[in-house]
């Protein structure tokens, strides 16, 4: 029996990813599971393993090349299942692709969403050189064609051959014209440098990652009632244990961020108010509380925004927060966060404080039910001891899901993180 | 009794579409008048060039001693032509044999008649109607009969020229391609003497302007007297009279340039300026779903490009997609020494304005040429000087028919001169001055 492989939901939301490396040539014998294809979405970079055992008998797209979800990826010989097994077997699958989808979480953003949509956007076209560093298989193009392609700044991987076997040739290069995107099996428009239009508006295709965007911060904007609290926390205390602990942290190759006290302060935070790590499930009239306490933090990186996860964050030093902080942000940086990175989230921490921001109504990361905001630490002017003094405060926003966490709990909630961060041994003293 | 396709013509056109159609499981059925092969193999391409290969033996056992082989009287040597023909038609059964056992394997039907087109996919064979959906055209073409002043001449044309039992001493070829020019050194070389009359002003059209010069010399230091563009007045007394001069002939060869043979048709077909049946670019004539190719639509007259038409025709018929590019193809000589040309001449890329460079490898340096005694000749390429994409090859050598086909392979894939310099010629060949030639075009030659 045939079976072919479509290019399953990986979750994110994401509708497409790019071919970056096959595994697997036509004729080879695979078991379940091997990888095929190394794919690359807007957000991560993942293998994409067999759902079945057999033989390879077509490959559909070639590296490169951009594929829908649902659009196959590889035709199986599976030897001894016919008939009805056969179709049952194609089903199963659909299943298990769903299943995927339902657990995998959506992208969590704030609200401060136009500029780092500026940010992510005006990054995309470094996705090309990035792409470019890797070994790419080179397209059939005849030595003329290449000559030209240079010659002309034409990306020849781009240009589709009418050639023998789908080779390049000179007349090939004379009718290239670029972007034109045709159906199903689609080459990716770089937006790296907004052209000037002598209209009044320029038109561009979304991106995969606008898109995301777009559909999750509607659906959670949609789906939830926001409400957001603003607050300022002086910090010096914990400036200074910051400071002490800096350098001896760098010894061990961590680097001692003060995000990584706000995910301690948060977690022992949502451990006294759990309704704050909670989801509502109208449809079955109840209440999820988690008992885990995964971070979620948005990382802002060249190829748009991630939130890789802190699993089991209640359960780690700051040290160790620390290093998992510094893990993932290299993983998000190298875009080799894998999908269980980014799953399973409860709360999400959002630093636009590094690019300088200060307030922001976070937009939540539904399904969950609230979102920190952490703006830039400020020198301001602090009443100390009934005397005015330099302060450094750490201003916060908090946004919640009103349906599920009311403004009482909320400042509570709130509260107790100032009281951590204001305080930071009182982490230790609870 | 419905075909899917006849072809009319079972030259190198019609022979080959048909056990293409064979192949891709088309009914089909190839009507020849009389012989399989065509022209090329019955008294073209396959035959003359046997009766070549003899001549030049015949020369090449001159040079034995050279080698350091004695005992060969040259004195006494002779070129016996009823022995030659005979090799040169055991050659030609062998192929055609080959040919229609081909036809038979691929359940390709073979009519023996003359066909003629009636209406609606229909043609007669004799009295037999039969019926096709789809009609090829192959019939070729033959040399324009010779002048009316001359046709009291002893006129030969090529196809019955296996039929002389032996060849009297003062030939004229008359003709203006590469076949007269072939038959006109022929003849020298089993020691006639030979006149060739080039009937025309396009005396060797399509060729460089160089390898011309080139055929013009070698023809006159072989003491093969040619008249350009002149026309003869009459034959009288054993003499032609033409240009002033009397010419004596015992056998007028004709190699004139040649006309299409159009089989009958009852919706006529409509035609060229020079009276070839007109074609579309996908080979489709005036008459729905008649199609022709060879020489008979005017468009090459060589065996390959024939062949290759009729390859693609089938294919196209039977939905088969692919693009037919005949810009690129060799033409062969098969004279001492070969010549052998392909892609664009000098003259056309200066016409088209492209800047370009020619550069050149003497055959008199070459190891292997040295080695084989046969160093007169070279190769030309010129390539232009944007990309490096080589336009055009010419070579001169004994083995040029058989060279150029790498020429043919690195252009169809657009090759530039640094991809035949770079390519690893094995030594010694004479095929080294490719590389030569290549490094010569944007660096410099190694051994020269």
């Amino acid at each position: 029996m045939r079976y072919i492989f479509n290019f399953p939901d990986i979750g994110e939301g994401l509708e497409e990813g790019t071919i970056l490396e096959w595994y697997v040539v036509k004729g080879q014998v695979i078991k379940a599971g091997q990888p095929l294809v190394n794919m690359e979405t807007d957000k991560i970079v993942t293998d994409i393993p067999s759902p079945k055992a057999g033989t390879i008998v077509a490959i559909y797209g070639s590296v490169g090349e951009t594929i829908h979800v649902g659009s196959p990826l590889v035709e199986i010989e599976i030897e001894g299942v016919f008939g009805a097994d056969a179709v049952a077997e194609v089903k199963e699958t659909g299943k298990a692709d769903s299943v995927e989808e339902e657990a995998a979480g959506v992208v969590g953003t704030m609200e401060l969403a136009e500029k780092n949509a500026y940010l992510a956007a005006s990054d995309e076209g470094s996705t090309k050189s990035k792409t470019e560093d890797k070994p790419v298989v080179k397209v059939q193009a005849t030595p003329l064609a290449r000559a030209m392609a240079k010659d002309l700044n034409i990306d020849i991987n781009k240009v589709i051959g009418s050639g023998p076997s789908g080779r390049v040739t000179k007349e090939d290069l004379e009718n290239y014209k670029p972007a034109k995107q045709p159906q199903g099996v689609i080459h990716k428009t770089e937006t790296s440098t907004q052209q000037l239009s002598a209209d009044a508006v320029t038109y561009e295709p979304l991106s995969q990652i606008r898109k995301t965007i777009s559909k999750n911060m509607l659906h959670s904007k949609q789906s939830t009632a926001h409400m957001t609290l603003f607050e300022e926390v002086e910090i010096s205390h914990l400036i200074t244990v910051r400071d002490r602990y800096k350098n001896r942290f760098a010894e061990k190759d961590i680097k001692l961020t003060y995000l990584s006290f706000i995910v301690k302060a948060t977690v022992l935070a949502l451990k006294k108010l759990r309704k704050l790590n909670s989801q509502i499930d109208l449809e079955n009239d109840r209440m999820i509380y988690n008992n885990r306490y995964n971070i979620a933090i948005a990382v802002d990186t060249p190829e748009g925004l991630v939130v890789p996860v802190i699993k089991d964050a209640d359960r780690l030093s700051i040290q160790q927060i620390a290093q998992k902080i510094t893990e993932l942000s290299d993983k998000a940086r190298d875009r080799k966060l894998s999908l269980d990175d980014m799953k399973d989230g409860t709360f999400t921490l959002t630093n636009y404080g590094s690019i300088g921001g200060i307030y922001a109504t976070p937009v939540i990361n539904y399904p969950q039910c609230a979102i920190l905001g952490i703006g830039r630490i400020l020198k301001k002017p602090v009443v100390k001891d009934n005397q005015v003094v330099v302060g450094s405060v750490l201003p916060l926003s908090l946004s919640v899901d009103h349906r599920i966490v009311d403004g009482g709990e909320a400042s509570r909630f709130i509260n107790q993180i100032m009281e951590y961060l204001s305080d930071p041994v009182s982490m230790i003293m609870d | 009794m419905e075909y899917d396709v006849v072809i009319i013509g079972a030259g190198p056109a019609g022979y080959v579409a048909a056990i293409r159609a064979g192949q891709v499981g088309l009914k089909t059925a190839v009507v020849e008048k009389m012989y399989i092969g065509g022209m090329c193999l019955n008294w073209g391409c396959i035959p003359s060039k046997a009766l070549l290969e003899s001549a030049k033996m015949f020369n090449r056992v001159k040079v034995a001693e050279e080698f350091g082989i004695d005992g060969i009287d040259i004195q006494n040597l002779s070129f016996n032509w009823v022995k030659a023909k005979t090799r040169s038609t055991r050659i030609t059964r062998k192929l055609t044999n080959g040919i229609q056992h081909l036809l038979k394997k691929n359940g390709v039907e073979i009519i023996t008649g003359t066909a003629r087109l009636g209406t609606d996919h229909s043609l007669f064979i004799d009295d037999k109607q039969i019926f096709a959906k789809n009609i090829i055209i192959a019939t070729g073409s033959k040399p324009k009969a010779i002048e009316k002043t001359l046709e009291n001449a002893p006129v030969i044309e090529m196809e019955k020229i296996f039929s002389l039992d032996s060849i009297p001493d003062n030939i004229v070829v008359t003709g203006n391609h590469i076949s007269a020019v072939e038959m006109a050194q022929f003849f020298k070389l089993i020691g006639k003497k030979v006149t060739l009359i080039a009937n025309s002003d396009y005396f060797m059209a399509g060729l460089d302007d160089y390898l011309v010069t080139i055929i013009t010399r070698k023809l006159k230091s072989e003491n093969i007297d040619l008249i350009l563009n002149a026309y003869p007045e009459k034959y009288e007394n054993g003499e032609i009279h033409i240009a002033g001069f009397k010419i004596k002939c015992d056998l007028l060869v004709n190699l004139n340039s040649r006309k299409a043979i159009i089989p009958e048709s009852e919706i006529p077909f409509e035609l060229t300026e020079r009276g070839f049946i007109k074609t579309s670019k996908a080979f489709e004539t005036s008459i729905k779903d008649v199609y022709a190719i060879g020489d008979v639509s005017g468009k090459s007259f060589v065996a390959h490009v024939a062949s290759a038409q009729g390859i693609h025709i089938i294919n196209h018929i039977k939905g088969i997609k692919g693009n037919f590019d005949d810009t690129t193809y060799p033409i062969n000589m098969y004279t001492v020494p070969e010549i052998s040309q392909i892609g664009m001449t000098e003259q056309f890329i200066k016409g088209i304005g492209i800047d370009y460079k020619i550069s050149e490898f003497p055959l008199s340096i070459n190891g292997k040429a040295l080695i084989e005694g046969n160093t007169e000749g070279f190769i030309r390429m010129i390539s232009d000087k944007k990309y490096g994409q080589v336009l055009g090859i010419q070579i001169v050598a004994s083995n040029a028919t058989d060279m150029i086909a790498e020429a043919s392979a690195f252009m169809n894939l657009e090759a530039t001169v640094y991809d035949v310099a770079k390519t690893i010629h094995a030594h010694p060949t004479v095929s080294e001055i490719y590389m030569e030639a290549g490094y010569d075009s944007f660096d410099k030659a190694i051994h020269l």
